[in-house]
Order: C-alpha cells, then structure tokens, then sequence
C-alpha cells in the first residue's frame, strides 16, 4: 500500500477519477465544434450527405464562398472568358459560376472586433475605476448604489429592447459602433464593476498609501500600483465581457443593418445555391471562434497567476 | 532633515471613536523619537496623519515652522516604512528601490537613480538580491528592502510603523543595530512607533508615552525609566516589570500605591522577610518571586542565585527609588 502520499492530497482513485470525468466531458464540448471546423472544410455536397462523412476530401470551397459574391453563368460564357489567374477563381468556374466581388464578411468582421474588443475595453476600464472608488472611499450609499449597479442585471437585457430601439433612433445611435460599443459597455459594465469591487478589496490599501508618500498623485498610484495587481481581475472580467459582447446576436438583429452589422447576424444569412450553404457557414463560425479563443488563450496566463496573488505576508 | 512640530492634534473616527486627543510634541532636526505604547493607543494614527494619509480634526503639523497640514502626501516629502505590504509585488527589488526616485516629483536622470539604488543595496546588504522580484525575498530581506526604499531619497522624516516587529528575534536585533547606526550616519529624523520596550530604549534619543490617544510622558529613555510620572508610564519599561504594591505594605498609609523596580531590591539581608515562589535564572541575571504578605515581588539579581523555592529569606528595598502614586496612578512628588 502506498502510505507516502500526505492526507491532504487526494487520492490516485479521485484523481483518476476526475481526469477521466473532464476528459469525457471535454470530448462532449468538442464534438459539435469540431464537427462546425470540418464542415467548413467540405464542399456542399459532402457537407448535407447523409450518412455523415467523417472522412472526406477536404475543399476550401467554404472559405471561398464565405468571402466571394458569385453568379452561375452557361458553360459558353465560361469557355469564352480567359483561363483562370488565381486557384480559387479556378476553384469557383469548376462550379459553373465567376466571381463577381467580395463578400460582406470581412466588414462585418471587423465590425465585430471594434465593437467587441471597444466595449470590452471600456467596461473594464470604467468598471476598474468605478470598482476602485466603491473599494477606497466613502461614498455616500455605496450598498444602495451597488445593488442598483446588479439590479441592472436582474432582467434579460432584451426585455428593454424596443425603449433603447425607440432611444438609439431618436439619439441617431442605431447602426453606429458607437451606438453599439455604449450598449454592451452598459450591460457589461456591471459584471465588472462586481467583479473588480472583489479583487480590488484584495489588495491592500498600503500599497498604494506607499506610492503616495513616494511622490505619486492617487490616480498615479491607482495605474502604477493597483491596476498591476489587479490583472487577475482585470483578465478574467475582459474576458467575460468580450465573450458577451462577441456573441450577441438579439441587439446586433435589431439595432444594426449596414454600417455596424457584426457577425453573428451576417453568419446565418448566408444562402448559397439552392439552400444554406453549409461549408460557407462552417467557415464563418470557425472563423468567429478564433478571437476569443485566441484572447482568452493569451489572458490565461494572468488568470493562473492569481493563485500566487500577494508577495506579503498577511 | 527638519524639525516636526505637532500641535493640539486631535483626530475622531466616525465622529465617535477619539483616535488621538490634542497631541503635542516636537522632534528636533536629526532626533530618533520612539512613539510608545500598547496597540491601540493611537500611535499607527499618529504617523499616518503626519503622513496625510489621515485627515485631521483640529491641530496642525509643522515641518521647519511651516504648516503642512493641508499637503497632500507626496507633497510632504516623508518616507514611511509600514510594518507590513512593505513591498511592490510586481516589481524587482532594484524596480521597488527605485520607485520613490522615479517619482513625477523628483524626475532624476535614470543614471543618478542606478548609483543611488545600488549604494543602498550595499548597505543594506541586498546587492545580490537586486533583479529577484519582491515575493522571491525572505521576511528580513523584505523588511530591509522596505528600510531601503525610504533611506534613498533624503526626505524630511522618516516614519516608522513597527518595521521590525514581523521578524525574528534575531535578526530584529541585527537590523536594530543596523538602523541605529544609520540613522546616526546620515542625522536623519525619525518618528519610530513600537510596543516592543527594547527598541525604544535602545533607539530613541526621546520616547513619547501613549495611552488611548493621549500623549502622557515625554521624555528621554532615561527620565521615562527613572522618572515616570504615572503607573502606566512605569510599566511601559523595564524587565522584569516594574512592582505595583499597595502603600500600607511598607507601612506608607498615605500612600495608595507605590513601584519599586526589581533591581532596587536587595536578598539576603534586610529588614523585611518573605517566602521564594519562583527562581528564573536568566544567565546574567536571576529573577526571584517572593511571597511578601500574599504580594508577588519580583527581585532581580545580577548573575546566579542559589536557593531553594519555599525557603524564608530576607531582603531590603531601596527607600531612594521607590515611586509613590495616587488613586488615580499619578505620580505623588516628594516636595
């Protein structure tokens, strides 16, 4: 029997046990994603065959029609045109069709990176300092006005739907990024505010008391001293903030047509020939995924740095 | 360097707790002045209001006759070393020595800055340490970065919350030396704030008595010890501990309560005769108990001390240091 282990330190059963349980579960979450990258990298045949082809020839044509506007033309205009210059020209005339411009998607993406990542800036930065006064100073009903701050919370945010659609059209912010970055600032702003309140509570005033008498002004101190060490917080609230407002669809639908349309809108209303064009789809949620993964990858390492939080004794 | 002034300071948290109540005293250019006292008696509050980090009720602070009382922190130029959170987490140790230099305020050329971080590091004894970060340090090397962080620049005082108390025996009284070699060096003025007795006889040249915000005694190590104007004062130093007795056990019906120090009593002769309690033999000196008319007295005698616990023994009180005090535990003043 292996009586080394500390009593502490769970066993090599529970361990197992829950190595296979997150195991089992990350295969789970990964199915419908990995099913999502593989359709976009069929053609639309194999991408609605039935049965299912886990094995398949893969195709760009996804990723082609995703960024192209295309026409279907008579196999005589086809052969009257010059050859081909790039593959995926080539790509598209096998299908009996010519490329007649970009797609809108690339706009519609970007549009989501402004207003994702500007939102996300913005409630992290305002909620950070928000969450500073409410740590630091007396502020007159500070309990009530917390609440108020989460009461904001307490109803799904689309219940205010037709108020903000009646407001925006009023104020001129309907399908502006401007329009849009205050409206998920607002609705993320008081997740940060909470969120922040808690980590910036962990910190110990002396630090910044410290900076003070070294020669800096509050706010000096705040971004020198306090900000740093409030990256865990600050990681984990950025990333929940741009989370909500990269996947917000309800608000997108109803505020934004042209100018400020973000992605997940543009993704569904891709039709391709006779039917949804499903690797094209494939290819736009695929590529949707990437920035968060990508950001929350990057901020994770603050995250885990939140476990050796403090360099004082307490 | 400048003399700090206080006057008539009074400070209320919450308008109901009396933190400090009309508090004066000055400390010279270049003095070690020991705040002294239990927790509680306001002596953290003290320093952070001179500091700015408190504001106060009423009063003002002087620093060279002109009143600071309104300044903000860093405006005032101190240094203060807090008896815990000394240190920048998220910085090196030559990046948190560094920090009060790089101050806005002070915007020294970063060239000055490196000589000025390293003749520190030496001092101190941290040269080796410079680029670790600050959680990478041992409690004593924290603390002595902490030291460092205020002697860098040349400030109007140095304010001290019991920097040495989170460390060991050991090497708190290293470093004790250590600072009061410094402070001689470079005639700094220093407000130091400690319960721990030692410290304050071996650091001050004056020692201020707190007791629940009020300033009772000042003085130097020697008239606080000799000369104390209060039962409170009286045990504030001293080890053993100073006796409290009642008057009527020498016969002084006048005299409610009397202190007399453990090293002016005499065993061995003497006209007074009590049973042994305890003997505690402490190397260079033996504390004995006594059972004096269901009183315990503690007698210190220089080096060892043979007997034995039980045994009837006779000894004398010094008549010359005896304390005399009032209801009140004020102090009764032979005219």
């Amino acid at each position: 029997m292996d009586t080394s282990r500390s009593y502490l330190e769970p066993s090599s059963f529970s361990k197992k046990l829950a190595a296979t349980i997150i195991i089992v579960y990350t295969v789970i979450t990964l199915i419908p994603i990995s099913w999502m990258v593989m359709t976009s990298f069929k053609n639309v045949n194999s991408a609605i065959s039935y049965p299912p082809e886990v094995l398949f020839e893969p195709s760009l044509e996804g990723y082609v029609n995703l960024f192209t506007n295309r026409s279907r033309q008579s196999q005589e205009y086809l052969d009257s045109l010059p050859a081909p210059e790039t593959w995926y020209e080539e790509l598209v005339r096998s299908r009996e069709m010519v490329i007649t411009g970009p797609s809108k998607f690339l706009g519609r993406y970007s549009n989501s990176m402004i207003i994702g990542f500007g939102s996300t800036f913005a409630s992290v930065f305002l909620g950070a300092l928000a969450a500073y006064a409410f740590s630091r100073f007396r502020v007159p009903l500070k309990d009530d006005l917390l609440f108020f701050i989460l009461s904001t919370r307490m109803f799904p945010p689309i219940a205010v739907a037709v108020p903000i659609f009646i407001m925006y059209r009023k104020l001129g912010l309907g399908d502006t990024h401007l329009g849009m970055i205050i409206l998920y600032t607002v609705v993320n702003l008081s997740l940060a505010v909470w969120l922040l309140k808690g980590f910036m509570d962990e910190i110990p005033k002396e630090y910044e008391e410290a900076a003070m008498i070294d020669g800096y002004s509050r706010l000096q101190a705040f971004f020198k001293v306090v900000l740093p060490q409030a990256m865990t917080g600050i990681a984990a609230t950025a990333i929940f903030c741009m989370i909500f407002s990269w996947n917000e669809y309800a608000f997108a639908v109803l505020l934004t047509q042209f100018n400020a349309q973000t992605a997940p809108p543009f993704i569904p209303t891709i039709i391709g020939e006779g039917g949804l064009d499903w690797p094209a789809i494939g290819a736009g949620t695929t590529l949707f995924l990437l920035p968060v993964m990508i950001f929350t990858i990057i901020l994770r390492k603050h995250l885990l740095r939140g476990i050796t939080f403090g360099a004082v004794r307490k | 360097m400048a003399k700090i002034e206080l006057k008539n300071l009074s400070k209320t948290y919450n308008k109901k707790i009396e933190a400090l109540h009309d508090i004066n005293f000055t400390i010279e250019d270049g003095q070690f002045f020991v705040l002294l006292g239990p927790s509680g008696a306001g002596k953290t509050t003290t320093l952070r209001c001179i500091a700015g980090l408190e504001k106060i009720d009423n009063g003002s602070i002087l620093f060279n006759d002109e009143a600071v009382t309104e300044d903000q922190p860093a405006s005032r130029d101190v240094c203060f070393v807090f008896q815990q959170y000394s240190l920048y987490p998220h910085y090196s140790v030559y990046e948190n020595l560094a920090f009060p230099l790089r101050s806005p305020m002070r915007k020294l050329p970063e060239g000055e800055i490196k000589t000025k971080v390293e003749n520190i590091a030496s001092m101190l004894k941290i040269s080796n340490k410079l680029n670790n970060k600050a959680t990478q340090l041992s409690g004593g090397e924290m603390q002595r970065v902490a030291i460092g962080r205020a002697l860098v620049r040349e400030p109007n005082l140095y304010l001290m919350d019991e920097p040495l108390s989170s460390l060991d025996a050991k090497l708190r009284e290293s470093l004790r030396v250590e600072l009061k070699n410094i402070q001689t060096n470079l005639n700094a003025t220093i407000l130091y704030v400690t319960h721990d007795q030692a410290e304050a006889t071996t650091l001050a040249d004056k020692i201020g008595v707190l007791k629940e915000g009020h300033l009772v005694q000042i003085g130097t190590p020697e008239e606080i010890y000799e000369n104390p104007n209060s039962i409170y004062v009286s045990q504030r130093l001293g080890s053993p501990k100073i006796n409290i007795l009642p008057g009527t056990l020498l016969g002084m019906d006048d005299v409610p309560t009397f202190g007399i120090r453990p090293e002016n009593i005499t065993i061995g002769n003497g006209n007074h005769s009590a049973k042994i309690i305890s003997i505690e033999n402490l190397g260079s000196e033996t504390v004995v108990a006594l059972n004096f008319k269901d009183q315990e007295i503690l007698v210190s005698i220089q080096g060892n001390y043979k007997s034995s616990i039980n045994e009837t023994i006779n000894f004398d009180i010094n008549n010359e240091k005896v304390l005399k005090f009032d209801q009140e535990g004020k102090r009764i003043y032979e005219r």
